[in-house]
């Protein structure tokens, strides 16, 4: 880990402000910054923690919706009864995540910001050529091993898959993200890494995500987080999916459905064509398993990750079966 | 020496031999005061951090380390330019080439992931990140990734290894019904929690380690061999040790780099080598595939088995992981044919990794039998009852103990094995299907000699020392109860010494041999201690038992007295006191009369010179085991879960159940391990293990693992150690991963022949 | 160029003053500058649970914590949950009776994270508690010991 030098932040201004010095990074709960610096991916010049910032990690729950504070901790979101009343996809897909202690540590911005698991990226003494740690370099993980890469918002510039499983919650959700001085739709904040691996949100130097909005909904009420995975736990997805849905008053008929895609794609994958294949009709299930595969629609495989393409849609049609109360 | 009577398992109450004593040392490492290796103070330290090869095959043509050393902290850049002056170490075997030199960094490069460089700096932060600024400059060359390379080829046949008797191929053409399949099994890592490393302290020539060992003795003498020491200039300290199975039996390269810099600079050097590269600083289990033929009769008599099999070896030793280890034993065959191949690729050269040989093996003969159960149309449990050997084919030789038959009847019985649906995908729940499977296991009895010391001090404490470690086996707690049996002195009153190459020679604590050595040797040194202890208290001047005309005294509950009762009695330091002895020290071994020599006990202690397999006597000896797996198999995400597991074990006298279980549970967590997740992904462009990590290279979680029941159906073997014991360490592993994977074809009728059963290749 | 920082700890409830680089994780805090050798290092990047300790009461991974962020915290070891007298916590007494530890390494990480596993109240279960002890791996496997232990901890604590 390089040498850095470490700093308080005193107020918020400061930290946004400390930003725009290069090689300067926050730091939150550390557990991507402390991690990506080992690896030797992360050489910050300065880290700024703003842990110590009062008033940032508060979690509220009213009629309208859910405001989550950047520096709440995931383990606090999860074990929030007003959002796992109001979006149950949300508890589960954090209490899904990583292992105990790291939601202790993990804040929801952070959370939000952590960066690909490609093996490829994190070993730059072996593999110096990455796209995203070097522009230009080409991609390393291409003709490599593949099992974990992303099938969907890829090129031949980057295969890295996303690696967080809240962030699929909120894209179904439609969750904007405060910036302070703009509010960015979550489907908006994140880039694919397809164009230009090396950008992967939108934020800016002199930014900081300081909540996540949520509002109220019957699709979010009626929700839940799939994950698979071949291990039982403390593992990142091999595929997920977050669904939320809404019937018409006759009980069958889908008013409103949202499905997202995790473990599978370049960034949070929102899949509208499931949605739009099955708003107005009644759920059943040869149907769902039909609409579910369109999420699949131009997906890429590397030979490695190819059981990605045929998992995720049962993964997406077990999770909306559930919700849907026919599994 | 005196044989107690073997007590039922688990019912001793007391601290004796068979008794479920909690763990000794426990209360250390629940303080957290047990001191592990890297962990003793030591003043004025610098800290080693390895570089390296991030090519498969080539050479380092220059490193550029001007930049480096210049940076802040540096002390020291160690390269393959660097003469180390060491000369090569004795094999295993006790065989060393004359003049040889060593080179720890070489410049010849047949792996990705070779040790080549080291930075020593005053922090291990400031040496980390210094390795940034060497420019390495490689020449490179084609290398062969793994066995699945298609550069790899077919290898070179061990004759050593090739086992036949009758004719099999015959035999099996004749067979009315016969099975052919290949089974793979891949790269798998110890991935001890503990990760390798060392301390290194020079006091002009006398070097001490501190550093993990399963063999304290052998590991002093590799340093001392290394530096043109004399084996008592070194010492190793190995007091706790984090996991080894396997993987730290012996020095490593890196050992060799740690001392030389702490040579050059005058100071101790501690070297932490980080958990990534702690999966190519030395060898984990090496790929296999086999190739089983088996030809039975119709109503599923076997007749032939013919076994062809594979494993990657590195490109420098020929370290063959025998898939046929297991495959001749398990069942009765009059026609048997065995051959195995090494395949040199550009790989660290692969080591032992629990159940060495068997455990592969076992994955290959327990699927086949599996298919032709389920081709015979025959349940698996009848199959290998049918097939019962009443004696070992390949040898002849009768068992020394076999309670096979009862570990899969009792194993069966507890299981609830005649509930079985037998048809493939006939269990379910909802979308999860069920599948019930078999798996056996063995492992050898290997016997080693060992020695130890019993000290008897004036306060009445008992020392037992010994250089023998213990890495979560239970070795400190089996010594303390088998002295306080063989001396008569409460377990409370005892202290048990190990882990330091000043201490009494031992076996090593690998191949299930330590327990039955050690305890053999401890019992001996304990019975002999109380031997002199009677002798002196009979005859020493001023002790009060000398004139009571007795001609033997008894020693009990920590106190000496006249058998009969109508006499003294006296507590140990009240007959110490009396006698005016401060101290009575026993040292023994069980090495043969002929044999006590220094040269022979040296040899003893540190190669495997005084090794006997499991048929060089009259017998056979093996631990044996069976295992019976449920899985839960989701029908549309292909995930695995293996929800029961019940498995019976033969492993003859228990010292300690507790410590027992508690191991052999764990050999079964490791191979749900092995059958679900472990496998080490090789980059075939360069060679390289890139999921080396344990976010990436996957063992099991707590989630994973369900209730775990296990069965003793074991008898006293004193054929197999002096106690009566047999290995418990090996075996518990070798019959898992075919366990499961037979629950699995019958959950989903599906026959996954490759490990590990990751959804994949499910779904 | 190195820089370092001066630092005062509260742990185990002890003010512990060290000079540090800015970029020394508490782990290495511990391990390495203040002698307190009782939590373990197993990975350094927060993927086997062995350096767990508790940050004002929470557990949290030591590797991926810079010494620097928890000045003014509280923070406690392996080394501070026994009894000032030395009487044992009551999940250390339940592990060493339950034997859900063979080599020890993962032990004192396993331990930290049964007591906060508790006291969040995620010990309702056996399933519960596999999935809460699950980022604490133990290579020896020890997990249904360290179920058992922690179930019957969480009994007595009720």
């Amino acid at each position: 880990m390089r040498d850095f030098s470490y700093s308080r932040a005193g107020s918020l201004d400061e930290a946004r402000q400390a930003t725009l010095a290069p090689g300067a990074l926050l730091l939150a709960g550390g557990t991507t910054l402390l991690d990506l610096a080992k690896c030797g991916v992360t050489e910050p010049e300065t880290v700024i923690d703003i842990t110590h910032l009062a008033g940032l990690d508060a979690i509220t729950v009213d009629e309208e919706g859910i405001a989550i504070g950047a520096l709440a901790r995931m383990s606090a979101v999860a074990d929030h009864p007003g959002v796992q009343a109001a979006l149950p996809a949300v508890t589960q897909s954090l209490s899904l995540a990583a292992s105990a202690q790291l939601r202790n540590m993990a804040t929801i911005g952070g959370n939000l910001l952590q960066r690909t698991r490609c093996s490829y990226f994190r070993d730059p003494a072996t593999f110096p050529a990455c796209n995203k740690r070097n522009p230009g370099s080409g991609c390393s993980a291409i003709g490599g091993v593949t099992r974990n890469h992303a099938v969907l918002g890829t090129s031949e510039q980057c295969i890295a898959s996303y690696p967080g499983d809240m962030a699929i919650a909120l894209v179904a959700f439609d969750a904007v993200l405060d910036l302070g001085t703009r509010q960015v739709p979550v489907e908006d904040f994140f880039l694919s890494y397809a164009d230009a691996p090396e950008e992967e949100t939108v934020l800016k130097p002199g930014e900081m995500i300081l909540a996540v909005k949520l509002r109220n909904s019957a699709a979010g009420m009626r929700s839940t987080y799939l994950k698979v995975r071949d291990r039982q736990s403390y593992e990142f997805a091999a595929a997920s999916a977050a669904v939320g849905l809404e019937f018409e008053d006759d009980g069958r008929t889908v008013k409103d459905i949202r499905v997202a895609l995790g473990g599978v794609a370049s960034k949070p994958w929102r899949a509208r064509a499931v949605e739009q294949a099955l708003v107005g009709k009644p759920l059943e299930a040869d149907t769902v398993a039909w609409a579910a595969r369109l999420a699949m629609d131009g997906a890429v495989s590397y030979s490695d990750n190819l059981y990605k393409i045929e998992l995720a849609p049962r993964v997406v049609t077990r999770a909306i079966l559930t919700v849907g109360g026919l599994a | 020496m005196t044989i107690m009577e073997p007590r039922k398992h688990g019912s001793a109450a007391d601290g004796f031999v068979g008794g479920r004593l909690s763990r000794f040392e426990g209360q250390m490492k629940v303080t957290g005061a047990a001191t592990y290796a890297l962990e003793y103070p030591v003043e004025n330290l610098a800290h080693a951090v390895l570089v390296q090869s991030t090519i498969a095959s080539g050479r380092v043509v220059s490193v550029d380390k001007a930049e480096a050393q210049a940076a802040p902290g540096v002390l020291l850049v160690l390269t393959p330019e660097d003469d180390l002056g060491l000369m090569t170490k004795s094999d295993w075997f006790g065989n060393r080439p004359d003049n040889e030199p060593y080179a720890p960094l070489p410049r010849e490069i047949s792996y990705n992931g070779e040790t080549i460089a080291a930075v020593i700096a005053e922090s291990r932060e400031q040496a980390v990140e210094a390795i940034k600024l060497l420019r390495i400059a490689y020449d490179e060359t084609p290398g062969v990734a793994d066995l699945h390379d298609p550069k790899a080829g077919d290898g070179k046949v061990m004759d050593n290894l090739s086992v036949s008797w009758g004719d099999a191929e015959a035999a099996l053409a004749a067979s009315a019904v016969t099975i052919e399949a290949e089974y793979q099994t891949p790269r798998e890592y110890h991935v001890a929690m503990e990760p390798h490393g060392l301390t290194a302290k020079w006091e002009g020539d006398q070097l001490t380690i501190w550093e993990p060992s399963q063999w304290t003795h052998a590991m002093a003498l590799n340093y001392a061999e290394w530096f043109g020491l004399p084996p008592d200039n070194v010492r190793l300290i190995s007091t706790f040790v984090g996991g080894g199975f396997g993987s730290k039996g012996a020095a490593l390269a890196y050992g060799a780099v740690a001392a030389s810099a702490a040579r050059k600079l005058g100071r101790p050097v501690k070297l932490a080598v980080t958990r990534p590269q702690n999966f190519t600083s030395y060898g984990g289990r090496a790929a296999t595939r086999q190739t089983i033929k088996l030809g039975a009769t119709k109503d599923g008599v076997l007749q032939a088995i013919v076994h062809r099999g594979a494993s990657e070896t590195s490109v420098t030793t020929d370290y063959p992981e025998q898939t046929g280890a297991a495959t001749p034993i398990l069942y009765k065959v009059e026609n048997y044919s065995s051959q195995s191949r090494v395949v040199p690729v550009n790989t660290v050269t692969p080591g032992a990794l629990r159940g060495p040989g068997k455990n592969p093996s076992a994955f290959g003969i327990e699927c086949a039998m599996d298919e032709l159960a389920n081709k015979l149309g025959m349940d698996p449990l009848e199959l290998r009852l049918k097939n019962y050997a009443d004696r070992d084919y390949q040898t002849g030789k009768p068992w020394s103990t076999r309670m096979l038959r009862e570990a899969l009847t009792q194993g069966a019985e507890a299981f609830g094995w005649s509930k079985r649906s037998h048809a493939p995908r006939s269990m379910r729940e909802g979308r999860q299907l069920i599948g019930w499977g078999i798996g056996c296991g063995t492992f050898p009895v290997i016997q080693a000699p060992s020695a130890a010391m019993i000290r008897i001090l004036a306060n009445g404490r008992v020392e037992v020392v010994s250089g023998a470690i213990d890495m979560g086996q239970g070795t400190y707690t089996i010594l303390a109860q088998t002295a306080s049996e063989a001396l008569g002195v409460p377990v409370d009153q005892i202290d048990v010494l190990l882990g330091d190459s000043r201490m009494p020679g031992s076996a090593i604590a690998g191949g299930s041999m330590l327990a039955g050595s050690i305890t053999g040797a401890v019992h001996k040194t304990a019975a002999a201690a109380r031997d002199e202890l009677i002798g002196l208290a009979l005859n020493a001047p001023n002790s009060p038992f000398r004139d009571t005309g007795a001609n033997t005294l008894s020693v009990a509950g920590g106190r000496i007295s006249v058998s009969s009762g109508n006499g003294p009695s006296m507590s140990l330091p009240e007959l110490m006191t009396a006698i005016g002895q401060s101290e009575l020290e026993v040292t023994r071994n069980t090495l043969p009369d002929d044999a006590q020599g220094a040269t022979d006990q040296n040899a003893a202690w540190t190669s495997m010179k005084r090794v006997q397999g499991p048929t060089m006597g009259e017998f056979s000896m093996h631990s044996w085991c069976a295992h019976f797996a449920e899985v839960r198999v989701d029908e549309d995400f292909g995930t695995v879960r293996v929800s029961r597991m019940v498995s019976a074990f033969d492993c003859g006298r228990l010292y300690n159940p507790k410590m027992v279980e508690s191991q052999w549970r764990g050999g079964i967590i490791m191979g749900i391990g092995q059958a679900l997740f472990e496998e080490g992904m090789v980059d075939g462009r360069n060679g390289r293990t890139v999921n080396n990590n344990v976010g990436d290279y996957l063992v099991p979680t707590n989630a994973d693992i369900p209730d775990l029941q296990v069965i003793s159906v074991g008898v006293p073997d004193l054929n197999a150690s002096a106690l009566g014991g047999k290995g418990v360490g090996e075996v518990g592993i070798v019959g898992v991963a075919p366990a499961i994977a037979n629950a699995v074809f019958h959950a989903t009728g599906k026959r996954v022949r490759d490990l590990p059963l990751t959804l994949d290749k499910l779904i | 160029m190195t820089r370092t920082i001066h630092l005062s700890l509260d742990i185990n409830g002890q003010s512990h003053a060290l000079d540090v680089e800015p970029r020394v994780t508490l782990l290495d805090a511990l391990r390495e500058h203040l002698a307190l050798t009782g939590t373990k290092k197993g990975c350094d990047q927060g993927q086997c649970g062995a350096c767990t300790c508790h940050v004002d009461g929470q557990r949290v991974l030591s590797c991926l914590t810079l010494a620097a962020q928890v000045e003014g915290r509280q923070i406690t070891t392996i080394e501070g949950i026994a009894a000032e007298t030395g009487e044992l916590h009551p999940v250390q007494a339940a592990f060493l009776e339950h034997d859900a530890f063979q080599c020890g390494y993962c032990t004192s990480g396993q331990i930290m994270s049964a007591v906060a596993c508790i006291k969040e109240g995620h010990a309702g279960s056996d399933d519960e508690i596999r999935e809460y002890m699950s980022g604490n791996l133990c290579r020896c496997g020890a997990y249904n010991s360290i179920v058992s232990a922690v179930r019957e901890a969480a009994e007595a604590a009720r």
